[in-house]
C-alpha cells in the first residue's frame, strides 16, 4: 500500500499530529492513506502508520474523523473528541483517540482527530441482507442484542456531574425546542404532520430523570460488529447529557428497524424483541421502560431525524454541496412522517 | 407534480441526478466508493421518484375530496380561510401550509373538536398512502 501523492500533504499532517500526540514516532511513516465513503457532517479516512519504535506490532490503523466546512451539522468535532477521550475506560467499547488538531485550513479542510480503527463492520438495516444477520443474531444467541443494550446501560450510567463542561446538558424541552429551531431555520416547505407533532411530543413532556450521557444517534447501525459481537460504539457526535430515554425511543423507531417504504424487521432496531430489549435494559439500569414515555421520545427522535434530512436537503439545495445523498433524504421523510403518524394514533 | 408535502421539486430532482450522470461519463477513472454511492444514489431517487410521480395524481386528487368533504360544512373563520386555500392551491405544498395554519387555529381553539380529530386521521392515511405508492415502486418497462 502506499500513499496517492495527492494525499502526502495530509499523510504528512497525521503524522504530526500522532508525533505531537506521543502516539507516533520520529522514525514512524503513514503508509496508506484512503477517505471512507460515509458521513455527512464527518468525512472519515483510513490511516496505517508503520512505527519500527512501536517493535513486532509496528503498524497501526487509525481512523481520521475531520469536520469539514459547510458541515451538515453544527456539531462540535471537540466534543466528539472529548466524549471519546472521557469513554476510554468505560465498558462501551470505543475507540482510543490521539490528537486533536483545530485548524479550518488544515491539509484534511477542517478541524480533525485520529482514532484507533477498530475490529468489525458496520451493518444497514435497511439492507435486507444485514437485517437476516442480525435475525441470526437474535436466533442464535442473541450476542448483538446483549451488546446492545448492555452498551446502552453502560452509556446511561454516566451521569452529568463526570462528563460536566464537556458535554451539554439539555432538558426534555430544550431538546424539543433545539429541533423545532433547526427545523424552521432550514424547512423548504411547511409540514402540517411534523407540524403537529412538536405539538404532540410537548404536551408528553415526561417527569424528568436524572440526566445521564445520551448517545443520542444510538442504534445498530453506529455500532461495529465482528463475531455476533459489538466492537464499537461510534458518531457521537450529537451527545448530550439528559433524559436518558431518548436513546431508547430513537432507536425504537420503525424507521431504524429498517422501514423505508417497505417494512423492516419486526425487532427493535432490527436487532431485540421489544419486550426484552426493555426488560433487559431494566435488569441492567434498575430503571423500568415505560412504553408511553418510550412513544413519545420516538417522536421526538423522528423530528431530529427529520430536522437532520431537511438540513441536507437544504445544504443541497442552495447548492452547499453537490453530494447527492443529501437529496436522496427527501424520499426518506414520508417513512418518518408515517412513523409520526403511527405514534400519535392517527389511525 | 411532487409527492404531497415533500421538498424539492421533480424537475431540481431530475436535474441533481443528470448531474450526476454527467460527472460518471466525464470520470477517466472507475468510480472510487464515494463516486459510487452517488450514482446508486441517483439511481434510487429515480426510481422513488417515478413511483412517486405514478401515485402523486390520485393521492393528490383524494387528498382534495375529503378535505372538501371536512371542511365544506364548518362556518368558522378559520376554516373558510383554509378551505379557500385549499381550492386554489396549485402545488401540493400549498395544501400543506394550510393545514398548518388551520391545525395550528384547531389547536387554540378547538383541540379536542372532531374536525382537528378527522384531518389528522386524513394525514395519517395520506403518509400510509405514500409509502405505499413508494414501496410499489416505479412503473414497470417492458422487457
Amino acid at each position: 500500500m502506499s500513499v496517492a501523492p495527492a494525499d502526502a500533504g495530509r499523510a504528512a499532517a497525521l503524522l504530526a499530529a500522532l508525533q505531537e500526540a506521543g502516539s507516533a514516532s520520529p522514525r514512524a511513516s503513514v503508509t496508506s492513506l484512503e477517505q471512507l465513503e460515509g458521513g455527512w457532517s464527518r468525512h472519515s479516512w483510513t490511516a496505517r502508520v508503520e512505527d519500527p519504535a512501536a517493535g513486532t506490532d509496528s503498524a497501526h490503523d487509525y481512523v481520521v474523523r475531520v469536520r469539514p466546512q459547510g458541515a451538515l451539522l453544527d456539531t462540535s468535532l471537540r466534543q466528539e473528541y472529548d466524549t471519546y477521550a472521557l469513554l476510554v475506560d468505560d465498558p462501551v467499547p470505543t475507540p482510543r483517540v490521539h490528537g486533536f488538531v483545530d485548524d479550518d485550513a488544515s491539509a484534511f479542510g477542517g478541524p480533525y482527530f485520529a482514532m484507533d480503527r477498530l475490529p468489525g463492520r458496520s451493518l444497514n438495516v435497511w439492507r435486507p441482507g444485514d437485517r437476516e444477520v442480525l435475525q441470526r443474531s437474535w436466533d442464535d444467541g442473541r450476542g448483538l442484542a446483549e451488546d446492545l443494550v448492555r452498551d446502552l446501560a453502560a452509556i446511561h450510567a454516566i451521569d452529568a456531574d463526570r462528563v460536566a463542561g464537556q458535554i451539554p446538558l439539555r432538558s426534555f424541552s430544550e431538546t424539543v425546542d433545539h429541533w423545532r429551531g433547526i427545523y424552521e431555520e432550514v424547512r423548504l416547505v411547511q409540514d402540517p404532520v411534523v407540524d403537529e407533532a412538536y405539538a404532540w411530543v410537548r404536551s408528553r413532556e415526561p417527569a424528568p430523570v436524572a440526566p445521564r450521557l445520551v448517545h443520542a444517534d444510538y442504534r445498530i447501525g453506529n455500532c461495529l460488529i465482528e463475531d455476533d459481537r459489538i466492537t464499537g460504539v461510534l458518531d457521537w457526535e450529537l451527545s448530550f447529557v439528559g433524559d436518558p430515554r431518548f436513546d431508547l425511543g430513537y432507536m425504537s423507531l420503525d424507521y431504524h428497524a429498517g422501514k423505508f417504504a417497505a417494512p423492516g424487521s419486526p425487532l427493535l432496531n432490527a436487532t431485540a424483541e421489544r419486550e426484552w430489549f426493555h426488560a433487559r435494559y431494566t435488569e441492567l439500569t434498575g430503571v423500568p421502560v415505560d412504553q408511553e414515555t418510550v412513544d413519545t421520545f420516538s417522536a421526538l427522535g423522528a423530528l431530529m431525524l427529520f430536522a437532520i434530512l431537511s438540513t441536507g436537503i437544504r445544504v443541497y439545495a442552495d447548492g452547499g454541496t453537490d453530494d447527492i445523498r443529501f437529496l436522496w433524504s427527501r424520499f426518506a421523510l414520508p417513512a418518518l412522517r408515517q412513523d409520526l403518524s403511527h405514534l400519535m394514533g392517527w389511525r | 407534480m411532487r409527492g404531497v408535502f415533500n421538498p424539492v421539486k421533480p424537475e431540481l430532482l431530475v436535474v441533481a441526478v443528470g448531474r450526476v450522470l454527467r460527472a460518471a461519463a466525464d470520470a477517466d477513472a472507475p468510480p472510487d466508493d464515494y463516486r459510487r454511492s452517488q450514482l446508486l444514489s441517483a439511481y434510487s431517487i429515480t426510481r422513488n421518484l417515478a413511483a412517486e410521480q405514478a401515485a402523486a395524481p390520485a393521492l393528490l386528487l383524494r387528498l382534495r375530496a375529503r378535505l372538501d368533504e371536512l371542511l365544506a360544512a364548518d362556518r368558522r373563520p378559520a376554516v373558510r380561510t383554509a378551505a379557500a386555500a385549499v381550492d386554489a392551491a396549485t402545488d401540493p405544498t400549498q395544501i400543506g401550509e394550510a393545514l398548518v395554519v388551520l391545525l395550528a387555529d384547531l389547536r387554540a381553539t378547538d383541540p379536542d373538536g372532531p374536525l382537528r380529530q378527522h384531518l389528522q386521521r386524513t394525514l395519517g392515511q395520506l403518509a400510509d398512502d405514500e409509502v405505499a405508492a413508494l414501496a410499489a415502486g416505479p412503473p414497470r418497462i417492458a422487457a
